[in-house]
């Protein structure tokens, strides 16, 4: 079936588990679905339930129209949701998934958590981006900017700085 | 010595062709892997080695009348043990050390990645990149003393936009090419005498370049 459809909003229910989304088809006409998560409990891993979502074929066509950021931040309310947290808890721990804190160590992050940060930079990045189709596009950019008043940056004169700066 | 599914960086060549392994270091999500796929726009092949969680972008360009190899080395995910395998600094002839402007704690992070390289790698060229200037440009009105210090090249870019990328990868290409025609690296040069061993001693000169011309480039390169 190739119908054409919007996605209107999406959510999620807790019992049974499901993602819920409403949408409007080719004619206009708004339509729900509900999408149940079989199998998915407090010990299932948030990546993987959303690697499955994507797969399934009769949800295909309308998980394609969602941000993958919005699918894994559904599931993982869903995730926190079952293993206790309330679900004001929920929201605000995705509310900061999707920040990037400048003085956060991204290294220290697991791989889910990592994946958003690194989606949430990834729409910058392609806000930004000049594309080999742009019509002003060149391949070696060059920027000189030595020259103008040059300050040191902040960075450098922290208390905490040592000897290695 | 190695194991036999990475690719050897052998340091003798002929003397129109050479190959060079250029490694990236830094936080996660710095940028490091856009950074190598801008500067190669769809010219590449990525070779996943998930075993070593990294992945080998191969690169082959003129420079002079000499053909170049060159590999690029990526980390998939290893960095954030907030150290790389020795594997990954073995034989490498340049470094590209970089980190993100919006993110203060990547800038915090370079002595530490800069000290694991120079204890596997004490002499090669070391250049600096400071990623995701389009963001906000002002910071480019800004100096940052860590590559001042250490006397690297330092270069403001965005692989979003391509400020200044192909310039840093090419001065990174050239400061390698110097650095393996006369590197004095003690590994390197036990390495050396060890291939004069079972070969014989008319196939292991150098790899053919001129040494005051590549002295100069080296130069050059840190300079820019």
């Amino acid at each position: 079936m190739s119908e054409s459809i919007i996605l209107k909003k999406c959510g999620v229910r807790f019992t049974p588990p499901a993602l819920i989304v409403t949408y409007t088809n080719d004619v206009g006409k708004l339509h729900r679905r509900t999408m149940p998560l079989r199998n998915f409990n407090k010990n299932s891993g948030v990546s993987r339930i959303v690697q499955e979502m994507k797969e399934n074929k009769r949800h295909e066509k309308y998980l394609r129209h969602m941000s993958p950021l919005q699918l894994e931040k559904l599931i993982m309310i869903l995730h926190d949701r079952l293993n206790g947290i309330s679900l004001d808890e929920c929201v605000m721990r995705n509310k900061g998934l999707d920040t990037v804190d400048p003085e956060e160590d991204l290294n220290k992050l697991d791989d889910v958590t990592l994946k958003r940060k690194k989606e949430i930079m990834d729409a910058t990045f392609e806000k930004n981006r000049k594309k080999r189709e742009d019509p002003d596009f060149k391949y070696d950019v060059e920027v000189d900017f030595e020259q103008g008043a040059i300050e040191s940056c902040e960075w450098d004169s922290d208390k905490e700085s040592d000897e290695e700066f | 010595m190695e194991d036999a599914s990475l690719p050897s960086y052998d340091p003798k060549g002929d003397a129109n062709e050479t190959k060079i392994k250029i490694i990236c270091l830094g936080d996660s999500a710095v940028g490091k892997s856009k950074l190598v796929e801008r500067f190669l726009m769809d010219g590449y092949q990525p070779q996943q080695l998930s075993t070593y969680a990294l992945t080998l972008f191969k690169h082959k360009t003129q420079v002079g009348d000499q053909e170049v190899h060159v590999d690029f080395w990526d980390t998939a995910g290893q960095e954030r043990f907030k150290s790389m395998h020795p594997s990954y600094y073995h034989q490498a002839h340049a470094c590209i050390l970089v980190f993100d402007v919006t993110r203060k704690v990547t800038y915090k992070n370079l002595p530490s990645w800069f000290t694991e390289l120079r204890h596997y790698r004490p002499e090669i060229p070391c250049l600096c990149a400071a990623n995701k200037i389009d963001v906000d440009y002002s910071i480019t009105k800004k100096s940052f003393n860590f590559a001042k210090k250490h006397k690297m090249p330092f270069y403001f870019v965005s692989a979003s936009d391509g400020t200044n990328v192909v310039k840093c990868f090419r001065d990174a290409i050239k400061a390698a090419l110097a650095y393996k025609s006369n590197s004095t690296d003690f590994m390197d040069e036990i390495m050396k005498e060890l291939d004069n061993m079972t070969l014989d001693g008319d196939s292991i000169s150098s790899s053919g370049f001129d040494a005051t011309e590549q002295e100069e480039d080296k130069e050059s390169a840190a300079k820019s």
